[in-house]
């Protein structure tokens, strides 16, 4: 692959053209020099050419070394790389509809949620203010699928992202599951992947919605005012997110909840019926002979529902992430270097 | 003095926009075609721009197609149905 670089008397001047041409996300970048690119594809045994996916709407290709530029400019170390990739890799199957997600009104954030031992490896942060700042891997893995975005595939704000309002996550969106005081098999052996794997889910996700319970120390309590949060985002969901923080998550295991239970007790809490739906005004075009009885969930079934555990040691919280509109949730493996 | 060499993120394969398509002198005798995105209001809106639009030419036909939602690309036959009936298109998004 044939990338053209520049030369610049000093960084300063540097990140002046990366401004100018419209390469950063507002913020600083790291100069991506051709060393920092090649360290980050060596630590993966990558090529610069070779294809980390193909996008499943344009059909644009994602090549290594370019995703890798990128990478660099969000302040990825090498070692981040492979979650990158794994991450590029997930949002070009077709059924995460990266270039619609990535275009329109609707303003989502691309989530990276990783789960396995790798995330601690690399210091991923998994527990107090998870989504917020603080952390460099959290922060610039997230950053780099965005720059990613907006740099090489071309949805630039304002231009070919047309979001109304955005979100923060834009920036960067990256957490890791806590697999220390989970009581439960890690979110990437609930998705099928062999026990000790480490995966990278993508959600095309809206900004986090934050409920507090405190005082409610039963499941079905606090999951229930869970619940019934959803239910204002209305009943055409794709997927949803939902995080728990450390105290929920200890109750949800002195009860010997599953993963699978509270999903499936979410979704059944979220059942309302079409007439009802429709009465608050979130049902479109439903025709006159609709069965205004039938019932449905926030989204299809409890299969749409991620549960994740994650967040500080202290406080009785969780947040709930949507989906934009028929985009499914895509894990992948993150090929570990040896 | 010391100097830094750093690199290009955007797609250098990238191609340039797709060329507008060759307009007619006069819709007069051409069959015009209404792709909508299943946007509430799009096929209202669609239909009320060919209402205009018969008001000052003499059409042949006016095809309809509602590719199913907005969210997803049109089904790429039926694109190419289009494309071989209809001497123009609108396509138009609403709500």
């Amino acid at each position: 692959m044939q990338i053209e670089k520049w030369q610049f008397e000093d960084w300063e001047g540097a990140l002046d053209h990366y401004f100018r041409e419209g390469l950063t996300d507002g913020l600083p970048v790291v100069p991506p020099t051709p060393e920092r690119v090649q360290a980050m594809l060596d630590y993966c045994g990558l090529g610069a050419d070779d294809i980390l996916g193909t996008e499943g709407i344009r059909h644009k290709q994602f090549p290594a070394g370019k995703v890798a530029v990128n990478a660099v400019m969000a302040g990825c170390l090498p070692e981040h790389f492979p979650v990158v990739a794994a991450a590029i890799s997930a949002v070009c199957d077709r059924s995460y509809n990266f270039h619609a997600s990535s275009t329109s009104t609707n303003g989502i954030a691309n989530l990276v949620i990783v789960s396995g031992p790798y995330a601690a490896s690399i210091g991923m942060n998994h527990g107090v203010n998870l989504l917020g700042n603080g952390n460099r891997a959290n922060a610039a893995i997230g950053r780099a699928i965005n720059l990613v975005k907006s740099n090489f595939y071309g949805s630039v704000s304002q231009e070919m992202d047309k979001s109304t309002f955005g979100h923060s996550g834009k920036y960067s969106f990256c957490f890791a599951e806590d697999l220390e005081t989970s009581p439960w098999p890690s979110l990437a052996e609930s998705k099928g992947f062999r026990p000790g794997s480490s995966t990278v889910t993508m959600v095309a996700g809206n900004a986090p919605l934050q409920l507090e319970t405190h005082g409610d120390r039963d499941p079905e309590g606090f999951l229930t005012a869970a619940a019934h949060a959803m239910l204002g985002f209305g009943p055409n969901l794709s997927e949803v997110v939902l995080v728990i923080s450390q105290e929920l998550m200890a109750y949800v295991a002195a009860s010997g909840w599953s993963r699978v239970q509270v999903a499936d007790f979410m979704h059944e809490k979220t059942l309302r019926t079409t007439g009802e739906w429709d009465n608050w005004r979130r049902m479109d075009k439903l025709p006159q002979d609709a069965d205004r009885e039938r019932l449905l969930g926030c989204v299809s079934g409890p299969d749409r529902i991620t549960v994740v555990p994650a967040g500080g040691d202290a406080g009785e919280f969780m947040a709930i992430i949507t989906s934009w509109g028929s985009s499914r949730s895509v894990t992948r493996e993150i090929a570990v270097p040896n | 003095m010391t100097s830094i060499r750093t690199l290009d993120p955007r797609d250098a394969a990238d191609p340039s926009p797709a060329a507008r398509a060759i307009r007619p002198a006069s819709l007069d005798g051409k069959t015009l075609g209404l792709l909508s995105n299943n946007k509430p209001h799009s096929e209202e809106l669609l239909r009320m721009m060919a209402g205009i639009i018969a008001e000052r030419y003499s059409l042949a036909e006016v095809v309809e197609y509602n590719k199913g939602g907005h969210q997803w690309p049109a089904d790429r036959l039926a694109l190419e149905d289009l494309a071989r009936r209809c001497d123009v298109m609108i396509h138009a998004t609403s709500e």
